[in-house]
């Protein structure tokens, strides 16, 4: 039974996310992977980031104040993602986003139990571009030749070799959603300041403030190099390095332009926050994240 | 008293002698500050410096050198405030740390310990300006030597030349700093000096010494714990529009008959008004006198008694953070009980301030930064207060720098660490730039840096005329001081805001926040916000409520 399981599973093996890997349906048909698209209800009315509801609207929304809320994917929605993919494939590496951000991975933990082992829903605790680079990872081990399980056993241990700083525009969306760590609420004073949120592994909390976005940028740049220099290899060649933004891609251009004078080497991606994301922490926010590569993991 | 050495009772006399002339002279020192602006004043600050000592010193009954000695520097090093005064307790430290291995002093002592007082104070400021109060005690310093090098055997004439270097010296401060010569002052430090001096010269030379430290304390406006025995009731102030003139002539008039009612008298003239300033029991005269030469404007008559005793009643209540009795308070914190990593002492004017660096995670607020600077030993209290294995201490005033340093260097239990941040714009950023996760070095690195890289601006009024930096200046006029001088001066309030800020923003600058202070309303503040918005567009403007004295508005640009 078990020699069998190996057999078929090494011989198709499909990767799938949800769209808060930033990952839209379009990118997710030129890398070859699945992607469920992530509720939410705006007044009420349920929308498909990606699907029935364009960027432009969903801000439009949040401009109006408007009643935006994420939810978990239906289990049903989400069952019968799988189903479809395994028409094809003999099994899926799920990569939802973190355990500490949302029970959409419980849940899908909690479903695929039903998959004998078909659906392994990997729990490593990244959100966007860091989730991005698991699928990245994920696909580079499916071509080691690694199985489903392997893989997520791999993905898993990865999970704190990743560091991600977002700077907001506002702290608003953050309190509107209830989604504030009560150091991060302790932020909010009568300045008007950006603050600079990390998240390592599963907690997302404040770290640092900032009156400007240079002072942010500086912040974060500071803070994933002592993250590289002190918790990762020291060199950031060793790193995956990307920039997320919610609705200000030429504020991430220019902040490109000036990580080179810090990561010479390093090609950065630019990826946009997921609508899911955008929803808690609103438009005008800039985030620098980096993630261990896979072909030289760390010594912990 | 053969008087060719100095014994500890005789050292203890011209000590208090000392203060007290120090004291005396603490309203015309306060009068030669350069900049015309109504600041912490360095009469008031070295005063109150030294009186902190001398209130140690008159408690002493017949005291040894030792006793006494260590009376002097820890009194003056604790109750120092502002940059002048933290110098004047410096000297006394290296003074005091020579003199106090001898019974009596002779001439070769005095000669080793001034060195010694020299040195030390020297080395407190890290970049000593000459033209100060430090070139006038070197220069009598390096006449102590001299004099001894060439067998001066007898104290009174050693003692008579080194004054008299000291007010050469002191002479010669303008033409070392081109500022005080522009604004045709001596260094007010330097004169602090030499009237304490010579003071203490009197006494050498037999005068009587009053042990009593209460008289005149009150005039200034200053409250001190100490009981005050108020001789004149009523503070009184007014300004008298002239209507003919003014001549030399009536001002001695009117100042000979004032002193005649009261004491503390004050008349300073220009062509068009004359300020008035007397205590008395007696306003009614004064103001009777006064309308012989015009009509009378912003009258103001305080009751010194009342204000007293509403000041010690509030003493008692609140438990004031301060044994020296500034007006620096510690706000509404409870001692944690478990020691935190970081803390955080911020000095602070103006209520909306206050509240910005509370937000901003400070732990203890020391209020009064501007018309009264904070002395050592009130830091001292603060970091006593905040339970922090370091404590970053942001005194957002370059007056208070170095009463922090000095507080630091005083503290052994906790990690101190002045962030020399010389505006409340500096002091803010600062503060928004800590992140818990670091370390103290990278967060003093970040925090200095930020610091550094906000450019502040202030817009006061004129309390005198002047000219600085080429800028002629007149009483009454509105001056945008910035981090390096003068910005901008007018009789416009907003205009010289607006050109303040246009001298000091470039293409990189992102945010203009404004502070308002408590003699502007909302209203004027906005319309200041629309107007900067309209000129400035390419950055965002953020207004906020101050609250602070002195400074309509406090600006930064980063």
């Amino acid at each position: 039974m078990y020699v069998e399981m190996e057999e078929i599973i090494v011989s198709k093996i499909a990767i799938a996310t949800d769209s808060n890997s930033g990952i839209t349906q379009k990118l997710a048909g030129e890398l070859g992977v699945f992607v469920l698209p992530m509720p939410f209800t705006i007044d009420g009315a349920t929308f498909f980031e990606d699907i029935n509801l364009s960027t432009e609207e969903f801000f439009e929304a949040l401009d109006q104040d408007k009643d935006v809320m994420t939810s978990q994917p239906n289990p049903v929605d989400l069952t019968e993602f799988w189903d479809s993919i395994l028409k094809e494939y003999d099994s899926i590496v799920y990569i939802p986003m973190s355990s500490g951000l949302s029970g959409s991975c419980q849940t899908a933990m909690m479903l695929a139990e039903e998959y004998e082992g078909r659906v392994q829903v990997v729990d490593n605790q990244r959100i966007s571009v860091t989730m991005r680079h698991s699928i990245e990872d994920a696909q580079q081990l499916i071509e080691l030749g690694y199985d489903a399980a392997a893989i997520k056993q791999i993905l898993e241990e990865d999970r704190f070799r990743s560091s991600i700083y977002i700077m907001l525009d506002t702290l608003y969306y953050l309190k509107k959603g209830g989604r504030i760590t009560p150091a991060a609420a302790a932020l909010g004073t009568i300045l008007r300041l950006k603050p600079v949120l990390q998240i390592q592994g599963e907690k997302l909390d404040a770290y640092a403030k900032a009156r400007t976005v240079t002072q942010a940028k500086t912040i974060m740049t500071n803070a994933i190099q002592n993250d590289i220099e002190k918790r990762f290899s020291g060199d950031y060649r060793d790193m995956k390095i990307s920039i997320a933004y919610t609705r200000n891609i030429d504020a991430a251009i220019a902040f490109r332009e000036e990580l080179k004078a810090v990561f010479p080497e390093a090609e950065i991606n630019i990826d946009h926050l997921s609508l899911s994301v955008s929803c808690h922490i609103g438009a005008g926010a800039l985030a620098l994240a980096c993630s261990c590569r896979l072909h030289k993991p760390p010594v912990r | 008293m053969a008087a060719n050495k100095i014994d500890s009772t005789l050292l203890q006399m011209m000590f208090v002698a000392g203060a007290k002339s120090l004291e005396s002279k603490k309203e015309w020192i306060n009068e030669l500050n350069v900049f015309p602006v109504p600041d912490g004043d360095t009469g008031t600050n070295m005063t109150l410096t030294i009186m902190s000592a001398a209130r140690e010193v008159v408690s002493l009954a017949q005291p040894d050198m030792p006793t006494l000695c260590k009376a002097i520097s820890s009194g003056s090093l604790r109750g120092a405030r502002g940059n002048s005064g933290v110098i004047l307790s410096q000297l006394l430290r290296g003074f005091t740390k020579v003199v106090k291995e001898y019974e009596e002093i002779d001439i070769e002592i005095l000669c080793t310990a001034m060195q010694r007082a020299v040195e030390t104070a020297y080395k407190a400021v890290m970049k000593p300006k000459e033209g100060t109060i430090l070139t006038v005690a070197r220069g009598m310093a390096e006449m102590a030597v001299k004099l001894q090098e060439s067998k001066v055997t007898d104290m009174k004439v050693f003692l008579q030349k080194v004054l008299e270097e000291g007010d050469a010296t002191l002479a010669r401060t303008p033409e070392l700093l081109p500022v005080l010569k522009q604004a045709g002052v001596v260094d007010s430090g330097g004169q602090g000096l030499m009237e304490a001096l010579r003071g203490a010269m009197d006494a050498f030379n037999g005068k009587e010494v009053d042990f009593n430290l209460d008289g005149g304390t009150a005039n200034a406006g200053v409250a001190t714990q100490a009981k005050v025995n108020i001789k004149y009731e009523y503070n009184t102030e007014f300004m008298i529009r002239l209507d003919k003139p003014f001549n030399i002539k009536n001002e001695i008039d009117f100042k000979e008959y004032l002193e005649t009612i009261g004491e503390s008298v004050r008349v300073s003239a220009d062509e068009n008004a004359v300020k008035v300033r007397i205590c008395t029991n007696d306003p009614g005269f004064a103001i009777q006198r006064a309308l012989k030469y015009g009509s009378l404007t912003n009258i103001q008559i305080d009751n010194l008694k009342f204000a007293q005793e509403k000041l010690q009643q509030t003493h008692e209540n609140a438990k004031p953070i301060s044994g020296s009795g500034t007006e620096a308070a510690c706000v509404a914190q409870s001692v944690p009980e478990e020691r935190k990593p970081f803390g955080f002492i911020s000095v602070s004017v103006g209520n909306g301030i206050s509240e910005i660096f509370t937000g901003l995670g400070v732990d203890c607020i020391i209020e009064g930064g501007q018309t009264m600077n904070p002395s050592t030993e009130d830091m001292l209290n603060a970091i006593a207060k905040v339970n922090a294995d370091t404590i970053f201490i942001l005194p957002n005033n370059k007056n208070i720098v170095l009463a922090a340093n000095q507080a630091a260097s005083l503290t052994e239990d906790k990690k101190v660490i002045v962030i020399p941040t010389k505006t409340i714009p500096q002091g803010i950023t600062a503060a928004v730039n800590f992140v818990p996760d670091a370390s103290a070095e990278e967060n003093q690195t970040v925090m200095e840096e930020e610091a550094e890289r906000v450019k502040s601006g202030e817009v006061t009024y004129a309390v005198r005329d002047t000219v600085i930096d080429e800028k002629e200046i007149h009483q009454g006029d509105f001056m945008g001081i910035g981090d390096r001088g003068i910005l901008a001066v007018g009789t416009q309030k907003d205009a010289v805001t607006l050109d303040m800020i246009r001298n000091m923003i470039d293409e990189d600058s992102e945010l203009i926040s404004i502070y308002y202070g408590c003699d502007v309303t909302e209203d004027e503040a906005e319309a200041l916000r629309a107007s900067v918005e309209s000129t400035f567009d390419s950055c965002d403007v953020e207004l906020q409520q101050g609250g602070q004295p002195i400074y309509s508005y406090i600006v930064s640009v980063e």
